[in-house]
C-alpha cells in the first residue's frame, strides 16, 4: 500500500479577520451544478445546522458566482426570518437582533479542473508521480513526452501509449517532426492552463526534452497571442520539477511567456509534496480566482475560498484520527467523483477524479465504461439510444430532479460506475484500497436518494468492501464543508459533524469473501441483543440479508463462516466482536453476494436478482 | 422565491458580441473601426483564405529537424449569400467579406480580426446547437412550402421538431442556419456525423466545430420531439425577413449555449427604450415552462408554492410548485424543473 503525505491546498484564512467569538457561520459550497449554503448557530451551547438553502451555481461564462450564493442565502432568510445579506454584501458580524453572521466561508468545486500538460522527459514512472502528486486536487494531467525523449528511450511503445502508433517505424527526423505536430495539435485540443516540466537530463536525449518542452510552451504562447489580447496577457504558469541545473536555462528560454515556479526535482514519492503544493496554488490562481464573479465573492467572504476536495480531505483525516479508525469517504458530484481513504495511522489516499460525475460530466462515464457496464445495474431493459438520450439531457439539464423511478435508477447506475472509475484511478496510482471501518457517502446523488437502501446498494456494489464496516450517509451534504469550517471554527466543525452531518448511520455491514459455496450457507450470524434476546441467521451465498438492529441499538455479533469463507480472520475462522456493534437506519446488512461481485449474464436472471436485492434493502 | 433558470427568450436587451464566422485558424481584416455605427448587412470583416507557413522564430535552435508551425490562415469564413465556414480544404479562395449580422456600434476589434458590436436585440437562447456563427435572413417555414422558395443564405425557423431528411435538404438548398424546437439524438448525430457527447464536452470549440457540416443549428427545446413554445414562434414570426445572427456552438464544459440575436429595428428603439431585465423570480402567476421529466415542454402559470418538500413518483423529495397549464389542468412540479419564460 502506498500513501501520500497530505498537502493542504488553497489559502488559509487570515486569523486577523476572525471575530473574537464566533456564534454563527454561513458556509457556501459552490458545486458545478448547485450552490449549497448552510447556517450554523449555537443551540443550547452546541453548534448546530440551523438552515440550508440551495440554488443553481451561477459560474457561467457571463454569470456571477455570487448570484447563486445570494439566492441560496435568500432561502435561508425566508426560513429563519433573519437577514444575512444586504446590498450585495454579507451582514457581519452577527447583530443583537439576530441578523448577520460572524463568519462567511466558501468551498468551491465549480470552475472545472486545472488542465495541466506534463512536458519533458516524461517516463511512465514520472507520469505516474505527477498523477499521484495531483491526485487529491481538481486537476487533470495530460502527459506529452518530448519527441526526442520518445525517440531515444524506446522504439515504439511510448509513442503507442500516446497515440502515435500510426507512424510506427524507426524514429527518423521526419517521424519526430510528425510527432511534434501531433503534440501541437493535442495541446490545441487540451487548451492547458498550466504546465509541469519533469525529467532529469541524464538520459540519451540529454537536455533536449527540456528544450522541447520550452519550445512547445512558446508555441502555446504564440497561438494565444494570435487568439487575442486577453489570452496573450496571461503568462503560462509552469511548475519546473526537472533537472535543477537547467532551471535558469529554461527560465531564460521561456522569458516573459511563462511564469516559472521551481520545485524540488520530482524523482520519487519523497518529492510529491512540493509539486502538489505548487499545483494546488495554481488551481487557486488559474481556476478559483477566474471564476466569473470572483471579485464580488472576494468582497463577501471572511477568508479565501477553499477547494471542496481540500476541505473534505481535512475532515476525513480528522475523523480517522479522532475515532482511531480507517475511513473511506465518497463524494459523487456533478462533475467530479472523489474517493478518499484516511487510516488511523495517518495513511491518506485521495483520488479526485475530475471529469467524472453524474451531472454535466455523466457523458464521460458512458464514454469510458460503455453502455453494458451502466445498463447492468438496471432492473429493466434499456436501449443504448435511451441511455445516450438520458446522458445528453442530463448534460444539458444537470439541475433537474429525477422525478421518475427510471431516471433515478439510471442516475444511480451512473453513480456506481463513477465510483468504480475513481477506484480504478486510485489503483493506477498503486493505491491498494484497504478495508474501511467506516464508509461515508456524500454528494447529491446520495444525499437526495429517496431510500436509505438505495444508498447502501450503491456503496456495496461499487466499493465492494470486505469484512466488517459501517455505512454512513451525509444527507445534509455538510461533510465536504466542515474541513473548511474547522480552519476558522474547529469546535463548530466537530459539533456540527456529530450533531448533524453523520447522523444517518445506515448500519453495520458484514461482507464475507473468499470461495462462497454456491447454493449453500456462506455464513451463520449470531446476534445477541442488549435485552438478552438471541437469534441466529443463515445467509446463503449470492444473497443479501438484513437483520433488524435499529438506530441506537447495539448487539454482540458472532460470525460462523463456511470453511472456505473469510470474514477478515482467515477462511473458516469464527469471529466474535469484542464490542457491541451499532445498528442503523437499515439494520445489520449481510452481503454474501461474493467478491468480486459478479452479476448473472442472463438479462432476466440479472434483473430478477437486482430486484431481489433491492427488495431486501427496502428499496 | 427565486430560481435562476429561465428567460431563454428576451424580447429586448443589449448585447456585445464578437462577429466572427469561426473556422479554425481563420484570419480576418476588419473593415470598420471602433465607434462606427454598422448595419446588419454591412460587410465588417474581410477573410483571408491563403495559407502560409510561419516559422516559430522565438524558439531556440533545438535538436529537432526544422520545426515549423503551419498557420493555416483563412480556412473558414462566410461565402457568398450563405455565410458558412468552409474548413474542409484550406485552398486559396481570396478574401470574402462577412456581414455584421447585427446593427449597432462597433466597440472593439479583436486580435484575430473579429469585430465586437454592441446592439439592441431580441435574443433567443437555445438548449442545444451546433455550427459556427452565421448571419442570414430569418425565414419562417410554412408546412407544405417547397424549400426551393426559401432563399439561399436564409436562417430557417421551423416551429416543430427537425429530422435527418429535413437537415439534408436544408444543407443542399444553401440555407445557412436552422432554428427549430427539437430533434432526436439519432437524427442529429447522423447529420453531424459526430458523437454529441464528445462534442458537448469539447474544450476547444472551434476545433470541434471545424468538422461539422456547414449548417448552423439552434434547438430551442433540445433533444426529443417537443414543439416550440408559442411565444417563441410569435417572437420569431414578428421578425420574419430581418437579418439575424445565429451561433450554434454548445459546450457544456464551458457553459456556452447557442443563441439567435435579432437587432431591433430603429423605430422600435428610438423612444423610451430600455433593456428588459429578466426577472427570474418564481412568483405566483409567473409564466413558466417545464424543462424535463413527465411534463417536459408544458407551459403554465404558477398558482401555488408548497411550504414543504413534495414527494415525487421516484420517491425524491423536492421543493415544488403547482402549475395551471394552458389547457386548464394542474400539475405539481419540482422547482428545479421550472424555467421562467416571461
Amino acid at each position: 500500500m502506498q500513501t501520500l503525505s497530505h498537502v493542504e491546498g488553497g489559502p488559509r484564512p487570515a486569523s486577523s479577520q476572525k471575530p473574537a467569538t464566533i456564534n454563527s457561520l454561513l458556509v457556501a459550497d459552490c458545486g458545478t451544478v448547485f450552490t449549497k449554503v448552510s447556517l450554523f448557530g449555537l443551540v443550547e451551547g452546541q453548534f448546530r445546522l440551523m438552515a440550508r438553502g440551495e440554488a443553481p451555481t451561477t459560474a457561467t461564462p457571463h454569470g456571477d458566482i455570487t448570484k447563486g450564493i445570494m439566492q441560496a442565502i435568500e432561502t435561508i432568510e425566508s426560513i429563519t426570518g433573519r437577514r444575512f445579506a444586504a446590498q450585495g454584501r454579507i451582514v457581519t458580524p452577527e447583530e443583537a437582533d439576530g441578523d448577520g453572521v460572524d463568519i462567511f466561508i466558501t468551498t468551491i468545486s465549480a470552475g472545472g479542473p486545472l488542465r495541466l500538460i506534463v512536458l519533458g522527459a516524461v517516463s511512465p514512472a514520472l507520469e505516474e508521480l505527477v498523477a499521484q502528486a495531483v491526485s487529491g486536487l481538481y486537476a487533470e494531467t495530460h502527459p506529452l513526452a518530448a519527441p526526442s525523449y520518445i525517440a531515444t528511450s524506446q522504439p515504439a511503445p511510448q509513442g503507442q501509449a500516446q497515440g502515435a502508433s500510426a507512424n510506427a517505424g524507426p524514429w527518423t527526423p521526419e517521424r519526430i517532426a510528425l510527432e511534434w505536430e501531433r503534440q501541437l495539435e493535442r495541446i490545441r485540443e487540451i487548451q492547458p492552463q498550466a504546465a509541469v516540466i519533469v525529467g532529469l537530463a541524464d538520459g540519451p536525449a540529454g537536455p533536449n526534452p527540456l528544450q522541447e518542452a520550452c519550445q512547445l510552451l512558446l508555441n502555446v504562447a504564440k497561438e494565444r497571442e494570435e487568439k487575442g489580447p486577453s489570452q496573450a496577457a496571461r503568462r503560462i504558469p509552469v511548475v519546473y520539477a526537472g533537472a535543477p541545473q537547467y532551471v535558469e536555462a529554461v527560465s531564460r528560454m521561456l522569458g516573459s511567456t511563462a511564469e516559472v515556479t521551481r520545485v524540488e526535482p520530482l524523482i520519487s514519492q519523497a518529492q510529491l509534496g512540493p509539486t502538489s503544493t505548487a499545483v494546488s496554488n495554481l488551481y487557486n490562481t488559474q481556476v478559483i480566482q477566474r471564476i466569473p464573479g470572483y471579485t464580488h465573492l472576494q468582497a463577501l467572504f471572511s477568508s479565501p475560498p477553499v477547494a471542496t476536495a481540500t476541505s473534505l480531505s481535512s475532515l476525513v483525516r480528522f475523523l480517522a484520527q479522532h475515532y482511531a479508525m480507517n475511513v473511506t469517504a465518497i463524494d459523487v458530484g456533478g462533475s467530479t467523483t472523489t474517493v478518499m481513504f484516511a487510516g488511523e495511522r495517518g495513511e491518506f489516499m485521495p483520488v479526485v477524479h475530475a471529469g467524472i460525475g453524474v451531472g454535466p460530466n455523466v457523458g464521460e462515464i458512458l464514454q469510458q465504461v460503455g453502455f453494458q457496464r451502466v445498463a447492468r445495474w438496471l432492473p429493466f431493459d434499456i436501449s443504448e439510444e435511451e441511455l445516450r438520450e438520458y446522458v445528453l439531457n442530463r448534460m444539458l439539464h444537470p439541475h433537474v430532479t429525477a422525478s421518475q423511478v427510471r431516471e433515478l435508477q439510471i442516475a444511480q447506475a451512473f453513480a456506481r460506475e463513477a465510483i468504480s472509475l475513481a477506484l480504478d484511478e486510485g489503483r493506477r496510482h498503486r493505491f491498494d484500497w484497504p478495508n474501511a471501518d467506516l464508509i461515508l457517502a456524500t454528494g447529491g446523488v446520495f444525499a437526495h436518494t429517496p431510500r436509505n437502501g438505495q444508498a447502501a446498494l450503491m456503496l456495496l456494489d461499487s466499493l465492494q468492501p470486505r469484512g466488517v464496516t459501517s455505512l454512513v450517509l451525509d444527507r445534509t451534504m455538510l461533510v465536504s464543508q466542515l474541513g473548511a469550517v474547522a480552519t476558522v471554527a474547529p469546535v463548530a466543525a466537530v459539533q456540527v459533524n456529530e450533531n448533524d452531518a453523520v447522523t444517518h448511520r445506515l448500519g453495520t455491514c458484514v461482507i464475507p469473501y473468499g470461495a462462497l459455496p454456491p447454493g449453500q450457507v456462506a455464513l451463520r450470524v449470531g446476534i445477541e441483543y442488549r435485552n438478552g434476546r438471541q437469534i441466529s441467521v443463515d445467509v446463503m451465498s449470492g444473497s443479501i440479508e438484513v437483520i433488524p438492529l435499529r438506530l441506537n441499538e447495539q448487539a454482540l455479533l458472532t460470525l460462523y463462516p463456511a470453511p472456505t469463507v473469510d470474514v477478515g480472520l482467515g477462511p473458516g475462522e469464527r469471529a466474535r466482536a469484542a464490542e457491541e456493534i451499532d445498528g442503523g437506519l437499515i439494520g445489520l446488512i449481510i452481503d454474501a453476494r461474493g467478491r468480486p461481485l459478479v452479476l448473472p449474464q442472463d438479462n432476466r436472471e440479472r434483473q430478477a436478482r437486482l430486484l431481489q436485492w433491492m427488495q431486501v434493502l427496502g428499496v | 422565491m427565486t430560481y435562476l433558470l429561465g428567460w431563454s427568450v428576451v424580447p429586448q436587451t443589449v448585447v456585445r458580441r464578437e462577429r466572427w464566422p469561426g473556422g479554425y485558424k481563420t484570419r480576418g481584416t476588419p473593415l470598420v473601426y471602433p465607434g462606427q455605427e454598422v448595419l446588419c448587412d454591412q460587410p465588417v470583416i474581410r477573410l483571408y483564405k491563403a495559407e502560409k507557413v510561419e516559422a516559430v522564430d522565438t524558439a531556440p535552435r533545438l535538436a529537432l529537424p526544422s520545426v515549423k508551425m503551419a498557420v493555416a490562415v483563412g480556412a473558414g469564413g462566410d461565402s457568398g449569400s450563405g455565410f458558412y465556414a468552409d474548413n474542409s480544404n484550406g485552398s486559396t479562395m481570396g478574401g470574402d467579406t462577412v456581414p455584421a449580422g447585427l446593427s449597432g456600434r462597433v466597440v472593439d476589434i479583436t486580435r484575430r480580426g473579429g469585430v465586437v458590436i454592441e446592439s439592441r436585440v431580441a435574443a433567443v437562447e437555445g438548449t442545444l446547437g451546433a455550427g459556427n456563427q452565421v448571419a442570414g435572413v430569418l425565414t419562417m417555414w410554412r408546412s407544405g412550402s417547397p424549400t426551393a422558395t426559401i432563399p439561399p443564405g436564409a436562417i430557417l425557423v421551423i416551429p416543430g421538431p427537425l429530422n435527418f431528411a429535413m437537415l439534408r435538404q436544408a444543407l443542399s438548398s444553401g440555407i445557412v442556419g436552422i432554428v427549430a424546437s427539437s430533434i432526436t439524438v439519432r437524427d442529429l448525430e447522423g447529420f453531424l456525423q459526430t458523437d454529441l457527447i464528445h462534442l458537448l464536452n469539447s474544450v476547444d470549440l472551434e476545433l470541434a466545430q471545424a468538422h461539422l457540416p456547414p449548417l448552423t443549428l439552434l434547438l430551442t427545446e433540445g433533444l426529443g420531439t417537443i414543439a416550440m413554445p408559442a411565444r417563441t414562434v410569435n417572437l420569431l414570426s414578428q421578425y420574419q425577413g430581418a437579418v439575424a445572427l445565429l451561433a450554434g456552438a454548445t459546450s457544456v464544459r464551458q457553459g456556452i449555449y447557442p443563441e439567435l440575436l435579432i437587432s431591433l429595428p430603429a423605430k422600435e428603439t428610438q423612444r423610451d427604450w430600455n433593456p428588459l431585465q429578466p426577472d427570474n423570480a418564481l412568483t405566483i402567476g409567473a409564466p413558466v415552462r417545464v424543462c424535463s421529466g413527465e411534463h417536459e415542454g408544458a407551459i403554465g402559470e404558477i398558482d401555488y408554492f408548497f411550504a414543504h418538500e413534495q414527494v415525487f413518483v421516484s420517491g425524491m423529495r423536492a421543493r415544488a410548485a403547482r402549475l395551471r397549464l394552458e389547457d386548464g389542468s394542474q400539475v405539481v412540479v419540482p422547482l428545479t424543473l421550472l424555467e421562467r419564460i416571461g
